[in-house]
């Protein structure tokens, strides 16, 4: 009997130790560290565009030299409870001022803070993973080029056992792949290879697209089967819409339609850019044609999903 | 005489046709707005259409664009009752919620089609570049009242 008791302690005890060791934050080897280093701030500005940083860091409706104040303190009201964005401006005390390029570079890519705390895939990591060392160094170099906001952003308001962030590590393991989503353009489709990988890159990594276009599951990952393929807005009211090219729907756009979107905020038939898209579409206009380019071209080679837009 | 009876039938159930747009006005609102904005996108797409080259450029098509704008710019606040946040509308709760930002999103929007008005003079006006200078900006208008009082979709 005590024998049996021990066991099952033994075993429950066995299996905490496990879980705590899963739910590690994880962090970037020491040889991908080495090779990391403090890029060009003028190249990094247009990785600042093409990451959307400004959209969630910046105050709600800044616009011209405040979208570079990146205070933080953007609500987003999630099922999961409420993220509130951080200050990420180069203030030593409330900011990311005392970071270095591989404290900067393992938040963004693993999702693990300086002090080694599992950070909320509100900040779309599970996108940024899939950065190139030389766009994380040259991000690191603009943002320290912005000024200081002083204050701390209020906390994030979440119930249990979301405000666990130990248990973040365990869906990281589930969820956090930096491997591109989409292999190849899909067959039948031509597509210059060399666009397509721009375009993948941009859309998959800094770009954050799936983050809101693709559905989730229960436990908020990212559904890969049904990538890009629409989903209930995670904030607010409405719906993302599916930018695959389904028959009936997005496939009626073409790779010059959704470059001029980009671009212009109009649709083929002028509607106009609205809701979270506005921000997004902002900082597409902000960057070379060519990216813009880049991304239509990726789009156009999607897998369709589903057999209706919206 | 019998062509006659039959214009006034015909005058008859035209005007009752009217009428009852006219009732239905007041009694769907969402019907009405959603016609009102369906005509911006017309306006939108003539005068978007122009300036991207697609369409080949005359005044009397840029002042349909303008004034239809205008028309619209004056009147579609009206068909916004409380109550009248529906699924089938794409209004978002902000129209509500929010009423006095909602209000200064038209107004931008009236006053850019104003100022498009004024200079399209009589017969519109007179090249794509002096079209260009007027209904960019009415255009301008449309994605910010998009971003926070419609629904994404």
């Amino acid at each position: 009997m005590k024998k049996a008791v021990i066991a099952a302690l033994v075993l429950v005890l066995a299996g905490a130790g496990i879980g705590w060791g899963l739910s590690a934050p994880t962090r970037m080897s020491a040889q991908d560290a080495a090779l990391l280093k403090v890029g060009d701030a003028a190249r990094g500005e247009l990785v600042f565009w093409a990451g959307g940083c400004a959209s969630c860091h910046a105050a709600k409706s800044a616009n011209g030299e405040d979208l570079f104040r990146l205070g933080g303190g953007l609500r987003l009201e999630t099922p999961f409870g409420v993220f509130v964005a951080p200050n990420i401006s180069p203030s030593q005390a409330d900011g990311i001022g005392a970071w270095s390029l591989v404290d900067f570079a393992n938040a963004m890519t693993h999702g693990t803070s300086p002090d080694g705390e599992n950070l909320y895939p509100a900040f779309p990591y599970t996108s940024y993973a899939r950065m190139s060392g030389t766009d994380l160094g040259d991000l690191f170099a603009f943002l320290n080029s912005l000024p200081a906001v002083e204050g701390k952003a209020a906390p994030h308001e979440l119930g249990f056992p979301f405000n666990i962030r130990r248990g973040l590590g365990l869906w990281k393991r589930l969820y956090l792949d930096p491997a591109p989503v989409i292999a190849a353009p899909e067959s039948g489709v031509e597509a210059d290879r060399t666009l397509w990988e721009r375009g993948r890159y941009l859309a998959e990594g800094p770009g954050h697209c799936g983050e809101c276009h693709t559905p989730r599951d229960f436990a908020g990952g990212l559904v890969l089967a049904d990538w890009l393929g629409g989903a209930p807005a995670p904030t607010g009211e409405g719906k993302i819409p599916n930018i695959t090219p389904v028959e009936g729907g997005f496939g009626s756009w073409s790779a010059a339609d959704i470059a001029y979107y980009l671009e212009s905020g109009f649709t083929p038939e002028y509607d106009s850019v609205g809701g979270e898209m506005v921000h997004v579409q902002e900082n597409m206009a902000r960057l070379p044609a060519s990216d813009r380019e880049a991304i239509a071209a990726y789009l156009k080679a999607l897998p369709p999903v589903g057999t209706t837009s919206n | 005489m019998h062509i006659l009876r039959k214009a006034v039938a015909l005058s008859l159930i035209a005007g009752l046709g009217l009428a009852g747009a006219v009732a239905q006005a007041a009694a769907d609102p969402i019907a009405t707005r959603q016609a009102i904005m369906s005509s911006v996108g017309a306006a939108a797409g003539l005068g978007g259409g122009m300036m991207k080259g697609e369409i080949a450029y005359t005044p009397a098509a840029g002042k349909a664009a303008i004034t239809t704008m205008r028309a619209a710019s004056l009147s579609y606040g009206n068909f916004f009752p409380a109550g009248s946040d529906h699924a089938s509308s794409d209004a978002a709760d902000a129209v509500w919620n929010d009423a006095e930002g909602f209000a200064a999103q038209l107004a931008k929007f009236a006053v850019a089609a104003a100022a498009a008005a004024e200079a399209s003079g009589k017969s519109g006006p007179a090249d794509i570049d002096a079209f260009k200078a007027v209904f960019g900006p009415v255009l301008g208008t449309c994605k910010s009242c998009h971003e926070t009082y419609r629904k994404q979709n």
